[in-house]
């Protein structure tokens, strides 16, 4: 390996991933050397990046521009859509603001209110007051995403001091474009922890101490193009729903 | 052209014409030329000095330094198999696979022999070949394998860390040197009672504070007392402060390694955060013997290099404890709870 130049190495190294260039790093001086190339995080980096991205300024190398993305997500699209890289592999992540969502009742205050929290990415969250039809669409167009890569939507809520009316799972559904709205099948997913009565995906606290539960799954391949419906819902059930609150939509890829 | 010319010319295109190479330590090879002229180093070669060159032994075409004899005949036979233009994709794939399957050191060679002769495909086969040696392995694993000097000093190994820190990792760090202390604290307690009692008087203070309610003086007065590195005073004003050392101590035990311990990792994050509670010669003294601290400033650097390098970081794991291991001679362990 010593009388490789660094180019191959870094060539070699390009071809794994970036925890393991990582690692590269503290290997020797050569490596270092390679690891810490731009033509190497330059493979990691999204060869297309959303029309309004800017890359943030003072960021020496591609390594840091992909660190800063890993760590920092970025708003786009009028600051309702935030993007990320996943940090294993670089592919894209990004979450709709709930403002980016169609929220039947939303715009109407008896229903829903829009607050802003300090924990939020976004500068409003939806807050439920009360509602019968709960009915909340989000889509996005699956060009953003990266190719060849598996993702997951996940619904990010919380709740206020009561909530009402979430001990019943309720309807996810996840359609991709060009699919009849009659042949969709929503599953069962449970918002609140209730024994015996979970179905389905159930909700999972997170790392900001938000709560997320998966509303459905796609592969996403070269070339795909069109939008993603992702939507929660309840409307057949006669009673009303409370204290739910939106945070957005989240799109990653699913981790083995 | 005459006839008799036309049949002089016809038999020698049908014959096969060769290429003479020769490597650097001299020796020198014939090789047909379809197959040569399949490497895109030596075509050019060919095509810019002109036909004659290779033609013969005398003006044999030299090749670069990194292709030795050994390399330049895997990579010959490499390209006789792959010239030939008939074969299907699925038998290059399966002819591919098998060609690889060498030691490391070889495989180095023969990218490293393959870049310079600019073959692309053998190019891209033998890095995939290396990137799948490499991927999962640790930085010792990998020095090892390919034989690399340790030429990095710690600090440099630690570099990334620092290069990249965003806030949230410095104030991990700080949080688990913080708590590592404490751990370590609460180690000597099982050990001695000195480091008990010392614990025990700050969290008088702290009662006595309370009560008087003079919380920003506890702290200052703490410190002071941690400076006093006089052990004995200490004992004897616990004994003051408490009416039966004796009878108390089991239940001030308790309250302490609560109480204590708090206070503890509440002075020490202070330490850490805040400039100003240092004292003025600007030596930050947490009361620790400087043994225990060399310590654990080789651990945390440690984690941080793992930090850096095992993906520790992810901000779900922020809230997690976080265990280590040392042994009595202050060798570290590696770290269990993390692991991907």
């Amino acid at each position: 390996m010593n009388n490789l130049p660094e180019d191959c190495i870094a060539k070699i190294l390009s071809l794994t991933s970036p925890r393991d260039v990582c690692r590269s790093s503290a290997v020797s001086r050569c490596f270092r050397s390679a690891a810490d190339s731009d033509h190497v995080w330059n493979h990691f980096l999204p060869s297309e990046f959303p029309e309004d991205f800017r890359a943030p300024e003072g960021l020496p190398t591609k390594k840091h521009l992909f660190f800063s993305l890993v760590h920092n997500p970025l708003l786009l699209h009028d600051s309702q859509l935030s993007f990320s890289l996943e940090r294993s592999t670089g592919n894209k992540c990004y979450m709709m603001a709930a403002r980016a969502l169609n929220i039947t009742w939303g715009h109407d205050q008896r229903y829903w209110q829009w607050i802003s929290l300090p924990d939020a990415r976004f500068k409003e969250v939806a807050a439920l007051k009360m509602v019968w039809w709960l009915d909340i669409t989000g889509k996005i167009n699956i060009s953003l995403l990266s190719d060849d890569t598996l993702y997951a939507a996940y619904l990010v809520f919380k709740w206020n001091l009561d909530p009402y009316g979430f001990r019943q799972p309720v309807e996810a559904s996840l359609v991709l474009a060009g699919t009849e709205h009659d042949d969709v099948q929503p599953s069962m997913v449970s918002l609140m922890h209730n024994p015996g009565s979970e179905q389905g995906q159930r909700a999972e606290l997170r790392s900001d101490d938000w709560y997320e539960v998966q509303l459905g799954q796609f592969f996403k391949r070269r070339g795909d193009m069109g939008e993603i419906e992702m939507s929660l819902k309840e409307t057949k059930r006669p009673f009303e729903k409370k204290g739910l609150i939106v945070h957005g939509i989240e799109i990653r890829p699913v981790l083995p | 052209m005459s006839e008799a010319d036309m049949a002089i010319i016809k038999p020698e295109m049908m014959m096969k014409s060769y290429i003479w190479l020769e490597t650097t330590d001299g020796s020198i090879q014939q090789v047909e030329q379809e197959i040569a002229m399949y490497c895109p180093m030596i075509c050019h070669e060919v095509l810019q000095k002109g036909l004659g060159a290779g033609s013969s032994k005398n003006c044999a075409i030299s090749l670069p330094q990194r292709v030795n004899p050994a390399m330049l005949s895997l990579i010959l036979d490499y390209c006789r198999f792959h010239q030939v233009p008939g074969r299907s994709n699925k038998e290059r794939k399966v002819h591919d696979e098998k060609f690889i399957r060498m030691d490391t050191k070889r495989l180095c060679e023969l990218a490293s022999a393959a870049d310079s002769l600019q073959l692309k495909p053998l190019v891209d086969l033998s890095s995939r070949a290396l990137a799948r040696i490499i991927e999962g392995k640790t930085p010792e694993e990998i020095r090892e394998i390919f034989h690399l000097p340790d030429d990095l000093t710690e600090e440099e190994k630690l570099e990334p860390l620092k290069n990249l820190m965003d806030d949230p990792r410095i104030r991990l760090l700080n949080r688990l040197y913080a708590k590592k202390r404490k751990e370590l604290k609460e180690r000597e307690k099982l050990k001695g009672k000195e480091v008990e009692e010392r614990v025990d008087e700050r969290s008088v203070d702290d009662l006595l504070s309370f009560i008087n309610g003079k919380d920003h003086k506890v702290v200052k007065t703490s410190k002071s007392k941690k400076k006093n590195k006089k052990r004995k005073e200490h004992k004897n004003k616990v004994s003051h402060n408490l009416h039966s050392k004796q009878q108390g101590v089991q239940i001030v035990d308790e309250t302490a390694s609560s109480l204590g311990g708090v206070s503890n990792l509440l002075s020490m994050e202070e330490d850490i955060f805040s400039l100003k509670t240092d004292s003025e010669d600007g030596y930050v003294d947490d009361g620790m013997d400087p043994v225990l601290k060399e310590m654990l400033d080789r651990e945390v650097e440690d984690f941080a290099r793992r930090l850096n390098s095992s993906w520790v970081l992810s901000s779900g794991q922020e809230r997690q404890p976080v265990h280590f291991s040392i042994n009595g001679n202050g060798a570290t362990r590696r770290l269990t709870a993390i692991d991907d």
